[in-house]
């Protein structure tokens, strides 16, 4: 029994049903495989019913069935794995932005408090809440942003890199513990919760930065993960001032913001896969 | 993001499929079809790997830079244009060999442990 083609009859009709069946996988692989998956199982569905005739091809698609089945939900899966992960590193290059934004804008208000430098005065604390939550809010971010940071790129930093975003990331939880302790309790532990982690945050992001830059972890703006990080440690190096202060806040912001854009911007472009 | 250069240790342990289709190119170039015959071939019969396996090994492949494809035909004319041909790459070629050390390390050590004595007894009865 011959089709129109020329081509047995079941064998026709498998490679049709097969063809129609293909449409349950993802539509990017389908695009780029679904014809030369249909042209194997047409060879396959040849030489099955040439050997075996009908158990042959009853053998076939018992087989064929299993491995539809099996790499559809696999395809399925894997591209919505990628999907997240691309999602979330774009996502928390927008987290990195607001955070670096949001911790400018606490340090400015901090700063335009009168009775800053009055330990008893009492007329600035809407200045003073403001800072706090411009603070927390923001940092809040920066472990989602340094969380995406290490998703996104601790692959390509290395061991090194991927260690120092660890500790970035741990320092900036460490940080946020402490600014929210600060809300509850006047105790030195939560200031010192506050500094040893911004310490911290900021130690790992210059050694992930000097990794950046030898590394070429970015497409571009590899300077900016060390730009945050370097100007951030100028106060703890002994310098003092209100310009220090304003550098510092100015460049650690526009470095985060930069990293921030990039991890947006780079999200997508290629994904790394493993076999 | 931009391809990342692995180091062959970090695709170890491969997938049976990854592996079989290695093989299957270890020898030259191929296309889908003639790699699943081969693979059959080698195992036997006892690997059989759908479309679907094989090309979603095949995507992840190209992806991991373990096998590129080839743009020459061996032969144009016996053959259809639009078939895909697949090659080994250079880091395909380590993997493949350091994935064989490996197995075969583990090979030394079964057999140190006399894990293969009864196997072996009964393979040379039969």
């Amino acid at each position: 029994m011959r089709g129109s083609n020329g081509v047995p009859a079941p064998v026709d009709l498998s490679v049709r049903l097969y063809i129609w069946l293909l449409a349950a996988y993802p539509g990017r692989f389908r695009a780029e495989y679904g014809h030369h998956m249909a042209q194997v199982f047409r060879d396959v569905c040849r030489r099955d019913y040439e050997h075996g005739g009908l158990p042959g091809m009853t053998s076939l698609w018992a087989r064929t069935s299993l491995d539809l089945i099996r790499t559809t939900v696999e395809e399925h899966i894997e591209r919505g794995l990628h999907m997240n992960h691309e999602k979330f590193v774009r996502w928390s290059g927008w987290a990195l932005m607001g955070g670096a934004i949001l911790f400018a804008a606490g340090q400015v208000i901090g700063n335009l408090d009168p009775n800053r430098n009055d330990p008893i005065g009492g007329g600035g604390a809407s200045y003073e809440i403001g800072a706090i939550v411009g603070l927390a809010l923001g940092q809040v971010l920066f472990v989602i942003g340094l969380l995406g940071l290490r998703a996104g790129y601790a692959e390509r930093s290395g061991s090194l890199g991927g260690m120092a975003l660890i500790v970035s990331v741990i320092g900036a939880g460490l940080s946020l513990a402490g600014i929210l302790m600060m809300g509850v309790t006047e105790s030195e532990l939560a200031w010192q919760a506050w500094a040893i982690g911004l310490v911290a945050m900021t130690l790992g992001l210059a050694i992930f930065g000097v990794v950046a830059l030898r590394r070429k972890v970015f497409s571009r703006w590899n300077f900016a993960p060390l730009l945050a990080a370097v100007t951030l440690l100028l106060p703890l190096s002994g310098l003092a001032g209100e310009w220090v202060s304003a550098v510092t806040v100015a460049a650690f912001s526009i470095g985060l913001v930069l990293v921030g854009f990039r991890m947006q911007a780079e999200a997508g472009i290629s994904g790394e896969v493993a076999a | 993001m931009a391809e990342v250069a692995r180091v062959p240790d970090s695709f170890l342990p491969l997938t049976p499929a990854v592996f079989h289709i290695l093989l299957a190119l270890a020898d030259g170039e191929k296309h889908g079809y003639a790699v699943m015959q081969e693979v059959e071939e080698m195992t036997e019969g006892k690997v059989q790997m759908g479309p679907g396996t094989l090309y979603g090994s095949i995507k992840r492949m190209l992806a991991a830079g373990l096998i590129e494809e080839s743009d020459d035909r061996p032969d144009p004319t016996l053959d259809d244009e639009r078939r895909r041909y697949y090659r080994q790459t250079g880091l395909g070629h380590k993997v493949l060999r350091e994935e064989t050390e490996r197995m075969a390390e583990l090979m030394a050590l079964a057999r140190r442990k006399h894990v293969l004595a009864g196997i072996g007894s009964r393979s040379i009865l039969t």
